[in-house]
């Protein structure tokens, strides 16, 4: 199966989880169309 | 980025190891907290959320992958975490050495080792280094006064 990134799409969740795993976040602004 | 990057197994082995992604609308609140002008706008934060590294436009996987580990890097550099910073920057010139962020990561590289040493070796080394592979590179020139040390 392939493998996708798992995005969160919250700023506060990515950097509960950045704490807890002791990585930094990237963050990426898109625009879909 | 979406159709030709993230999909790539490489880059999603590389971000979910190192870094914890963040997908945001361009038209969301939070783009106007980081003044956001354009699409793409891939930017580093560390687990305070303080901005360290930013890049705007398309990235193919093998630039991504290396311009995500000078934002690693400028994570620990910032936080005066050297050795750390080192083992990023040195990984990353090892695997992408052709890529855009090789001279960055060279000069950060340079400092880094000063800071950690206070020796001011690694800066002449760094220059040295930038004007023998990346002679036309922005970097090059910035690292130029440290050809006297």
């Amino acid at each position: 199966m392939e493998k996708k990134i798992k995005w969160e799409s919250s700023l506060d969740a990515a950097l509960a989880r950045a704490r807890a795993e002791q990585k930094p976040v990237f963050l990426d602004f898109f625009n879909p169309h | 980025m979406g159709a030709v990057t993230y999909p790539k197994a490489e880059v999603v082995e590389f971000v979910e190891q190192n870094l914890v992604p963040l997908q945001v609308l361009s038209d969301a609140p939070l783009a106007k907290d980081f003044n956001l002008q354009w699409t793409p706008t891939l930017i580093v934060l560390d687990t305070d959320g303080k901005e360290h590294h930013r890049a705007i436009g398309f990235l193919p996987p093998e630039e991504l992958i290396p311009m995500l580990m000078v934002g690693i890097g400028k994570c620990y550099f910032d936080n005066q975490q050297f050795d750390k910073a080192i083992s990023t920057l040195e990984k990353l010139l090892a695997q992408y050495p052709k890529s855009d962020a090789a001279p960055e990561a060279v000069y950060l590289l340079g400092v880094a080792r000063y800071k950690s040493t206070h020796d001011p070796k690694p800066l002449k080394q760094a220059y040295e280094q930038l004007a023998s592979q990346y002679a036309a590179s922005e970097w090059t020139k910035r690292a130029s006064p440290y050809r006297l040390l």
